[in-house]
């Protein structure tokens, strides 16, 4: 009887031990005059209001197998938003998922894809939040079941999924390329919904961006590397066009959840969006996943 | 010789037979309008990417398409015509038809307009062809459902 307590307590110790959430401190930063302009940018491409609304007082809310996610508000009121945030804070949640109570945050917060950002730019994303408006919108908490519920469990999680290396090794290929990859696999965060899922919500890199169901129902999220199920007709200007103007090829328009993706996508300067269609028609082709 | 006017003959025949079966019901007639609509979006679209050279005739030709499909398509949305045949129109058509009738006449009056302007260099198509492209874009946003391929 004694031996079961003592592996529980020992259990209990070691999962207490290896889902601590991990965060940074001040003295981890660079130095870096804050850029509210390149802030924007970032902004543009992160497509931040997609999911916390165009006043950033978020609420929107986000049906899951899981459980119903409730996007915050990241407003500046200093109550209700994150106005009260100092900076170290707002890295902390954006590249580890921690909040500024020391908590992990659920990886439908796509930091996931955030923690392959450079520290700069998320200091120039956080300038650039820091000029808009607050908004006093109280948004309530998650509805999950158990286990997704115990938050504690996402240390665990993050063990496994949380990856700060490229998804596609682009080292000594042309610097658009490079470019491309940092803005799709970082704050683009495209593969969180046009790579596949394993059942325990992590991304199945072997598909990278080979599209995936749609997390909002109905259809599926559309392959976009090069492989016939995806943009193998699509030239490079063809996909720096698209996110331009919304039109593909055939001129047909862009729909679905991609409509507010793409809009912000073409407030990029144009070099951006150029990078990313590099950065896609370089990528391996991989046929779509089998469901 | 024979065989041509064979092909040319049965052309006449087939010609008002496919209109016919394109007509047989508003989804089909819509879908058919709209495969216009992409096609004279594809001429303008490739000047505009600078994939093809600018080409006058063309632009215009597409505009009158345009035009063409702007009379006809908000007719062909009667009651009952709601599903069937793989359409992609959304139930807002019927729900908010004044929405969608303003969407139309964005369209068309974008079209007038740009007919009126008769480009003659693609300096002059762009900023007439803009407001049609972004008129097509945001009455799908609304009014059409996204089927999958």
């Amino acid at each position: 009887m004694r031996w079961i307590l003592a592996v529980a307590a020992v259990s209990a110790l070691l999962f207490w031990f290896l889902t601590q959430p991990v965060a940074l401190s001040p003295e981890d930063l660079p130095e870096h005059r804050p850029d509210a302009n390149n802030g924007q940018r970032i902004y543009y491409a992160g497509g931040c209001s997609s999911c916390h609304g165009t006043d950033l007082g978020g609420g929107l809310e986000m049906p899951s197998e899981y459980g119903t996610f409730l996007v915050p508000n990241i407003s500046t009121d200093p109550v209700e938003g994150i106005g009260d945030w100092t900076t170290i804070q707002f890295i902390n949640a954006m590249m580890l998922g921690v909040s500024p109570d020391g908590r992990h945050y659920y990886p439908a917060f796509p930091y996931t894809s955030y923690t392959r950002m450079k520290v700069q730019d998320v200091i120039d994303l956080k300038a650039f939040l820091d000029l808009q408006e607050p908004v006093e919108r109280q948004v309530g908490s998650h509805q999950l079941g158990f286990p997704w519920s115990f938050r504690r469990g996402i240390g665990l999680w993050k063990i496994r999924y949380l990856e700060q290396g490229a998804a596609v090794d682009t080292v000594g290929q042309d610097a658009l390329i490079q470019q491309g990859r940092y803005l799709v696999e970082g704050p683009g965060h495209c593969g969180e919904c046009h790579t596949p899922r394993d059942r325990f919500g992590g991304l199945q890199t072997g598909w990278w961006l080979a599209g995936a169901p749609n997390p909002d129902g109905e259809g599926r999220v559309p392959n976009i590397t090069s492989h016939q199920d995806g943009l193998k007709s699509w030239s490079q200007s063809d996909i720096a066009y698209y996110l331009e103007s919304g039109f593909m090829p055939d001129f047909d328009t862009v729909g679905g959840s991609m409509v507010k993706v793409q809009e912000n996508m073409a407030r990029l300067p144009e070099a951006d969006r150029e990078a990313i269609a590099a950065y896609l028609k370089y990528i391996p082709a991989r046929s779509r996943k089998g469901d | 010789m024979v065989r041509v006017s064979g092909i040319i003959t049965a052309l006449f025949l087939l010609f008002p037979l496919s209109q016919a079966m394109a007509g047989d019901s508003p989804q089909e007639q819509r879908h058919e309008l709209m495969e216009d609509s992409k096609g004279a979006a594809k001429s303008i679209g490739g000047m505009l990417k600078g994939e093809v050279d600018f080409d006058a005739g063309l632009a215009m030709e597409s505009l009158k398409t345009w035009q063409g499909v702007g009379a006809d398509f908000g007719g062909l949305f009667p009651a009952g015509t709601e599903t069937g045949h793989d359409t992609e129109a959304s139930p807002a058509i019927w729900t908010d038809r004044a929405g969608f009738d303003e969407e139309l006449s964005k369209f068309n009056a974008a079209v007038d307009a740009a007919i009126k302007a008769n480009p003659t260099s693609l300096a002059e198509l762009k900023p007439a062809a803009g407001p049609i492209f972004k008129s097509c874009k945001s009455c799908h946003e609304g009014y059409r459902v996204e089927e999958e391929d």
